[in-house]
């Protein structure tokens, strides 16, 4: 029975909320620490990064960073910590920054970072929501791997970096738009599958960004044309069977 | 006619129980709160790692009020869904008080989420501001599930809009109660975006568990209370219309009979929320308190007619099947302290005190009831306050106003004259809201404490 205030009450919830928001907003740096130092870090150690990432690798340990690879967003740069052999850190020196994608690096990043160490290859899953990031991700992570391992066997052998070549297949028309595949072999085996032209536009942008990295992984696993099919993307993944099927013909012979 | 309900069994047994006052469970229950809003903004502070430019700052401002919208719009069904503690101990008037407000609150964070987000997104894309209505319908049409948010904030904003003072007061209440419901509509539609675009919850798979739980438990709330409850009691009760008796020019009392009516634990005080299975009535449901202490075999409710829907109650037909869900209200003898208790009704607010008139603990002396209406003539259920008065000892007053049409003067030095101990004493209290706020002042004046004066007031 206390008498209300009803305009008081809305001016103070408001008050209230605004500032709290702007407080919070303000606590944040304006970047995170952690990779903060990380880019300090790259900064110096690219000079021999580039260079010197195979010798610091055939001691066993050291850093190796590997290509910087362009997103629609962005660029993204691995750079590995590697001990014995194996990787040990794994992070992103460079990452898409800017508005969504900033969110969208600081939700992907870290996972895909724990994802290397734990899989000790490229062959990581995708983060929903962050394909693009993922997929230069797992590009320069390749890259970095690459220098680390000349001779580990999931690259391809010794001379499967020299001997690695892209194959692109032939265009295929589906009822959405054209699927095309390209494909890195290296030492007989495919170590990579990417689709250079998919379905675009409104739903098909959808589809596009769910099932085409799944056929990627898929092809990679599989090593050949065989692979399933994503349901609710039934014609871009006929089309992207047919593309990665010519173009392991072509690679074959 | 009277029929008096007055001597029941029951009734009296009720008079010689021990008082037991109990705590309303309000401040625990809204530290609960404070603690889950800062949970939901810890959510964000720690998926959040660092904020780099006023872009980002504007999106994760959306973010923000859109994690707190999230929540509160869990909490403002919740308080609808009926839930005894919130209904019997908080009370129903205070609940629906915390649901309007919450509800407005809400309401202002969803558009200030939608808003933000989308102005966000089209600086990102390079856009400015301008663009923010092209932004929407391209977020609409790219992002999972933005379709359907965007029909359930449509939702919502018509809700919020029906619920406007002026609009609202010119609106049949059916058409406001029903556009209200579209509400669970609204938070269905809405609910999936949170998880398939929330970036707390595509990174925090422990964040997504937690708010699937917190919207689950509500909906089990909802049905169990809302929905099974009242099927299970009226299928129990099977209460009919027993007849109708016109009390006093305008106002009316149902008698209302059924099976084992006191197993449904009303109490004195209390209100059940009725529907008449009659033609034109059956689609609504109207809170009328109990006039009497609830008996085996009856229940009665006294109404005065000031809407449609109370004006037709006099029309109703013997065995017309009632269609009731309650108990609730928390204006109880469980409020009060040991100790005296004055009663102070306002015309047909006298329906609850009648109720308690008759089965508040206390000895010869300890009960007064002051009665407030119009004339001599309005005093509705006189003749039964009389009788319990007379058989319990308790003291019974009204005030009317003087034949020249003066209003009589309830103030502080009044009532300190009439009931010399009157800060001793639990005061009760139902009428109208200008009726209420000056008895409250009055009371305040006469130095009974705050915590002591218990009244139900359901003006927004």
């Amino acid at each position: 029975m206390r008498k209300s205030h009803p305009i008081r009450r809305v001016v103070l919830a408001t008050a209230a909320t605004v500032s709290g928001v702007v407080l919070l907003l303000s606590l944040k740096p304006a970047s995170d620490p952690a990779s903060a130092s990380a880019v300090g870090a790259a900064a110096q150690q690219s000079p021999q990064g580039g260079t010197g990432g195979g010798t610091q690798a055939s001691t066993g340990s050291g850093t190796v960073t590997g290509d910087a690879t362009q997103t629609q967003y962005g660029t993204v740069q691995v750079r590995l910590t590697v001990a014995g052999g194996k990787v040990t850190r794994a992070e992103a020196v460079q990452a898409p920054k800017g508005g969504l994608s900033d969110q969208k690096t600081a939700m992907a990043v870290p996972k895909l970072n724990q994802e290397a160490v734990a899989a000790q290859s490229a062959r990581i899953d995708s983060v929903s929501g962050a394909t693009y990031t993922s997929t230069g991700y797992k590009k320069s992570l390749q890259s970095a791997l690459d220098k680390v391992k000349p001779s580990s066997a999931s690259t391809g052998g010794a001379a499967g970096a020299a001997q690695a070549r892209t194959v692109t297949g032939k265009v295929t028309q589906t009822q959405y738009g054209p699927v095309q595949v390209r494909v890195t072999v290296a030492g007989g085996k495919v170590t990579e599958a990417e689709a250079v032209q998919a379905p675009k536009g409104g739903l098909s942008d959808q589809k596009t960004a769910m099932a085409v990295p799944k056929l990627n992984q898929e092809a990679v696993a599989a090593g050949n044309a065989d692979i399933d099919a994503v349901s609710g993307a039934t014609y871009t993944s006929t089309g992207y069977k047919q593309s990665l099927q010519s173009a392991l013909d072509q690679a074959g012979g | 006619m009277t029929t008096t309900l007055a001597g029941g069994r029951a009734a009296r047994r009720q008079t010689m129980r021990r008082i037991r006052p109990r705590r309303s469970p309000a401040v625990p229950l809204l530290l609960a709160v404070w603690a889950g809003a800062a949970a939901v903004l810890w959510l964000w502070w720690h998926n959040t790692p660092s904020i780099a430019d006023d872009n980002s700052k504007i999106l994760n401002a959306g973010r923000i009020t859109g994690l707190l919208a999230g929540y509160l719009m869990a909490l403002v069904v919740l308080q609808m869904a009926r839930v005894p503690a919130l209904e019997r101990r908080v009370g129903s008037d205070r609940v629906a008080r915390w649901h309007a407000m919450s509800g407005r609150y809400t309401l202002c964070l969803i558009v200030a989420h939608v808003f933000l987000t989308m102005w966000g997104y089209a600086l990102q894309a390079g856009k400015s501001l301008g663009d923010i209505v092209q932004q929407t319908i391209d977020s609409i049409n790219q992002l999972p599930d933005m379709g359907k948010a965007a029909i359930g904030t449509g939702l919502f904003v018509l809700i919020g809009l029906s619920s406007v003072g002026g609009i609202r007061r010119r609106l049949p209440y059916d058409t406001w109660y029903h556009v209200h419901l579209l509400t669970y509509a609204a938070v269905f539609l809405t609910f999936w975006h949170q998880i398939t675009t929330g970036n707390d919850f595509a990174v925090e798979p422990t964040a997504k568990t937690f708010w699937y739980g917190l919207y689950g438990t509500v909906t089990a709330l909802v049905v169990w209370y809302r929905i099974l409850t009242p099927i299970r009691l009226n299928l129990r009760h099977r209460m009919r219309v027993e007849a109708v008796i016109e009390e006093t020019p305008g106002i009316v009392s149902v008698l209302i009979g059924g099976r084992r009516l006191h197993r449904m634990g009303a109490e004195a005080g209390q209100f059940f929320r009725w529907r008449f299975l009659a033609p034109g009535m059956r689609f609504s449901s109207h809170p009328y308190s109990l006039s009497a202490a609830p008996r085996p075999d009856m229940l009665r409710i006294t109404v005065k007619a000031i809407g449609d829907h109370s004006a037709r109650l006099r029309e109703l037909t013997p065995g017309t099947r009632v269609w009731a869900e309650g108990p609730y209200g928390a204006m109880t003898a469980q409020r009060r302290s040991r100790g005296k208790v004055l009663l102070v009704a306002g015309g047909v607010g006298i329906t609850p005190m009648r109720a308690l008139f008759e089965t508040l603990p206390g000895a010869a002396g300890d009960i007064t009831l002051l009665y407030r209406a119009n004339s001599t003539q309005d005093l509705a259920l006189w003749d039964e306050l009389a009788k319990i008065a007379d058989e319990r000892g308790a003291r019974l007053m009204y005030a009317v106003n003087s034949p020249e049409g003066e209003r009589p003067d309830i103030s502080a030095e009044n009532l300190q004259r009439k009931i010399p101990d009157i800060d001793h004493h639990d005061v009760f209290m139902c009428g109208p809201a200008g009726f209420a706020q000056s008895v409250y002042e009055a009371l305040r004046g006469a130095g009974v404490p705050a915590r002591r004066i218990h009244h139900e007031s359901f003006e927004m």
